[in-house]
């Protein structure tokens, strides 16, 4: 498909580079020279300097049959501009990145007036990913699938776990409602088979029902206690929808906020929680504003440094949960090396939202494609497809499918109901499939068996 | 520098050479020219060597500009000594020195020889010559670029290596793309000139000749006489329009394709070009009409100029008279014209009209701030603003354009010839056009010029067709340490 996008920034280029490797022709407009150098020269892709809101630009990018427009700039005023504009131009699909909540409660009549078929809001999907972290506080990462229905859940395994060195079908006949889906081991990603046994330090993904997997981590005797109360460092958009997010559930937050204008207006808009005004990189005011009673430390201001130092301090305070915000995108590779559970990046989430969309619309085969989820850095990748009635391979039993080396079928979800699929279990039309597999090896449910 | 990389690349590049001298082969078959061992050995050797070379693993793939350049810079050596060996093996060219600089000035689309009777040559032989002009003129990584299965985002620094002007910008999202459409254009052209000049009454083989020839405004022809040989005015007519049209960047075609009005009429290069071309063929014209030869027929005259205006400004170097007896009016506008050159883009050498367009409009800006020294401006090109590293990279390319001349004059002058001859012979190779004046002048050639003096006038011509830098790199130690 050929497919524009507005703004060089972090998530533009992430996109620029998942896209024309996927075999889309790309094309990007900016106006910073050096970033758009940048993407010319390491990107197989077309640059062009300028305004994306420009309609000569637009024209000169081939706005007329562009399959795909997508505003990504910081600036959400924008963005809709671009895509406005693009779609009077005859581009088919538009995809804006917004994040200013006064204009997120409005999006629906954003979406029909400006004729914006994609909003994507970075700051929100961050928000709700530090909301499910705070569920599980032992755990690194949580996704969800299937509507919420599903959770995966990324924990390390220790030595009293009484996980380890146990081939994977015993502990499967132990733990019946879970599947153990993807194994990180140094830096080498697993898709674990029945002969696999885990050791201490392994990073795995459980994947099964929410409250099968709040019992699998009981059972281990993990710390399952939601976070009543938390410490939010940075009050940015993402703690405006937090707080939001986290009024439903109950939990007390104290932000602390360095600019008084913008404490002003949180504190008018948000009704759990405290807002203080100072540097929440500062101990002498960690301490004032006792750390030590809160569950959880979440810093979310702007600069990766504080951030990251903040929160290895509170670490060293020994907080229940740390979960730190990350902008940059190489952070991945020495992430582990820090020794903070969760970090997150909501400039990736961001991309990877995006690139869901741009794949679902290019389906057009026996199933649909739901979501990806790139784990470990984008090594390995979590599907969630919804099989169609045309797929082959329905209703045979899954030990007869030709299935690939490295593709587990991690879980179906039939009727609500879901199964951790053993061989004799096989595939109905209408069935939610999530599948785990090395990254980019998926792109259709097909893809996962061998061709005849 | 990733040199694993480097020499793989070097090495499929090697292995397109081996398949474009499965053509010659061909030719030498149908004529019975005699010359097809000559190419199957050489075809063996370099599939041989390409395949060897392609055989490097790369556990890292990474391309930089440093690559890029050495990619461009050692394909360019490797496939002018491959391409060498033909006219070596056969004992055509006895000395390999003189085969090196004949090959070279072929893949450079100069056109200078050292060989003082063409016309025997066997016909394969011939071809081949005549076929490296072809290849050359798009240029052979450009072809790679477009045949050879994707190579990734980063090969635009092979591309920018390998083509002409100060900046070379992709059309369509992908370099692979780009290329392909590139090659589509130019060997669409090529066929049509080709057609044209079947249906002026030339036989086959010297169609192909001067296709070759014109398309990649190199200026290898068959006969002694060149085009004159012909004696068909209407083919005369044909290939000095064809050479003006090759003379203009390419990505003018494709927005003429596609009905790109906008980009065509924003687009000044190629309309200061046919400009040039326009008034350099009048003011000859009228200047060369007193000559005995036209006889103050001024039809003749015009044509005459015209086809030597064409050849000379998109570095050609076909004639159909022999311009070292004309006026030094003339004389003096041909070397002009010769310096400046085609429009980036093209597959002809010189300086290029958009660098003489920036370094004009730069001369101006200098002036202008004499005046008022706080002015701050910034030079336009095509309603946009032009980066200051472009302005200064034209400016250093003058300077090192201009010196490069210089120093080789230097080296030439030890042979001892006349000033006309010394100078003219570094600027017809530096500037790939091919014949100079006086004794390197259309009727003459280089073969007795000194051995010192080949060496380095085929170092110009392989300096001036990759626009000096990636060859310049390779002396450059930083480019070889790890």
């Amino acid at each position: 498909m050929n497919i524009i996008i507005v703004g060089d920034g972090k998530v533009g280029y992430t996109l620029a580079d998942r896209l024309s490797h996927e075999g889309h022709d790309v094309t990007i407009i900016d106006k910073n020279k050096m970033a758009l150098r940048k993407a010319s020269e390491t990107l197989d892709v077309l640059c062009i300097m300028g305004s994306g809101a420009n309609l000569r630009t637009l024209v000169e990018a081939g706005a007329e049959t562009t399959d795909i427009i997508i505003a990504a700039t910081t600036n959400d005023e924008m963005n809709l501009v671009c895509c406005l504009a693009a779609k009077q131009l005859g581009t088919k699909y538009s995809i804006a990145r917004i994040r200013d909540p006064e204009y997120t409660e409005s999006l629906t009549l954003l979406q029909d007036k400006l004729n914006i078929d994609q909003v994507v809001n970075p700051e929100r999907t961050a928000a709700l990913e530090i909301s499910r972290l705070m569920r599980f506080p032992f755990a690194m990462n949580v996704e969800s699938f299937s509507h919420g229905r599903v959770e995966m859940v990324e924990f390390r395994v220790d030595i009293e776990d009484n996980l380890c060195h146990i081939p994977l079908y015993q502990l499967h006949n132990k733990y019946p409602h879970v599947q153990f889906s993807a194994v990180l081991r140094g830096n080498d990603s697993i898709i674990p088979d029945g002969s696999f046994e885990l050791t201490p330090g392994d990073r795995v993904y459980v994947t099964g029902e929410r409250i099968s997997v709040t019992a699998f981590f009981r059972q281990l005797g993990k710390d399952t206690q939601r976070v009543k109360n938390a410490m939010l460092i940075g009050g940015g958009h993402t703690a405006y929808y937090l707080s939001k997010i986290m009024a439903g559930m109950g939990t007390r937050l104290k932000i602390i906020e360095i600019d008084e204008e913008r404490c002003r207006e949180l504190s008018g808009s948000i009704d759990n929680g405290v807002v203080i005004s100072g540097d929440g990189t500062d101990r002498e005011i960690l301490q004032s504003e006792n750390l030590r009673e809160f569950d959880a430390l979440i810093c979310l201001t702007d600069k990766d440094e504080s951030n990251l130092i903040t929160g290895l301090y509170g670490k060293r305070e020994g907080m229940r949960k740390v979960i730190v915000k990350v902008n940059r995108l190489d952070i991945a590779e020495v992430e582990e090396s820090l020794n903070l559970e969760s970090v997150i990046n909501p400039k990736v989430s961001a991309a990877e939202s995006i690139m869901r969309i741009v794949d679902a619309l290019n389906q057009s085969t026996g199933s649909v494609m739901d979501k990806v989820y790139a784990m470990q850095g984008g090594r390995v990748e979590a599907y969630e497809f919804v099989a169609r009635e045309n797929l082959p391979f329905l209703n045979t039993p899954l030990s007869g499918l030709p299935i690939k080396k490295g593709v587990l079928v991690s879980l179906i979800i039939r009727n609500r109901q879901v199964i951790i699929p053993f061989g004799s279990d096989h595939l109905e039309a209408g069935d939610r499939v999530i599948l785990t597999a090395r990254a980019g090896t998926i792109k259709v449910l097909e893809d996962a068996f061998k061709k005849h | 520098m990733n040199k694993r990389v480097t020499f793989k690349l070097v090495g499929s590049v090697m292995l397109v050479e081996a398949a474009l001298l499965l053509l010659p082969l061909f030719v030498s078959l149908v004529t019975k020219s005699g010359d097809q061992m000559s190419f199957v050995i050489t075809i063996l050797l370099t599939a041989l060597c390409g395949m060897s070379l392609r055989a490097i693993k790369t556990p890292d793939d990474t391309l930089n500009a440093r690559e890029g350049c050495a990619i461009v810079a050692l394909s360019w050596l490797a496939l002018s000594f491959f391409g060498a060996l033909p006219f070596w093996i056969s004992g055509s060219i006895p000395s390999l020195l003189d085969a090196f600089f004949e090959t070279v000035s072929g893949f450079t689309t100069t056109g200078a020889t050292i060989l003082t009777d063409v016309e025997a040559l066997p016909k394969g032989l011939l071809f081949w010559r005549s076929l490296t002009h072809w290849a050359g003129g798009m240029g052979v990584l450009v072809l790679s670029l477009a045949i050879l299965p994707k190579m990734g985002g980063r090969s635009i620094y092979i591309m920018r290596a390998e083509s002409s002007g100060p900046s070379t910008e992709k059309l369509v999202p992908r370099v692979g793309q780009t290329a392909k459409i590139l090659y589509k254009l130019y060997i669409g052209a090529s066929v049509v000139l080709f057609i044209a000049l079947l249906i002026c009454g030339c036989n086959w083989y010297d169609s192909f000749i001067h296709m070759f020839g014109a398309a990649g405004t190199g200026g290898f022809s068959n006969y002694a006489a060149s085009v004159a040989h012909l004696n068909n005015p209407a083919a005369e007519i044909i290939l000095g329009v064809f050479m003006v049209l090759f003379g203009i960047n390419f990505s003018i075609y494709y927005f003429l394709f596609h009905r790109n009005w906008k980009m065509l009429r924003q687009n000044s290069e190629w309309k200061v070009y046919l400009s040039v071309v326009a008034a350099a063929t009048i003011v000859i014209a009228v200047n060369i009409l007193s000559l005995p030869r036209f006889q103050g027929h001024f039809g003749h005259a015009l044509r005459a100029s015209f086809f030597q205006v064409s050849s000379i400004m998109t570095t050609t170097g076909y004639a159909t008279e022999d311009f070292n007896l004309w006026p030094q009016l003339s004389r003096v506008i041909l070397l002009l014209l010769m310096m400046i050159g085609g429009c980036a883009g093209s597959t002809a050498g010189g300086l290029k009209v958009i660098r003489l367009q920036l370094l004009f409009k730069c001369a101006i800006r200098d002036i202008s701030r004499t005046i008022h020294p706080r002015s701050v401006s910034v030079i336009k090109l095509e309603k946009r603003a032009v980066d200051e590293k472009v302005i200064s990279g034209v400016q250093g390319y003058f300077f090192i354009s201009i010196a490069i001349v210089c120093l080789s004059s230097v080296v030439v002058a030890l042979d001892g010839f006349d000033f006309e001859t010394t100078l003219t012979s570094v600027m017809a190779t530096f500037f790939n056009i091919g014949p100079g004046l006086s004794l390197v002048g259309p009727t003459g050639s280089f073969a007795m010029m000194s051995p010192l003096s080949k060496l380095v006038l085929t170092f110009d011509m392989l300096l001036g067709r990759l626009e000096i830098f990636p060859l310049l790199m390779m002396f450059a130690p930083e480019t070889w340490r790890k």
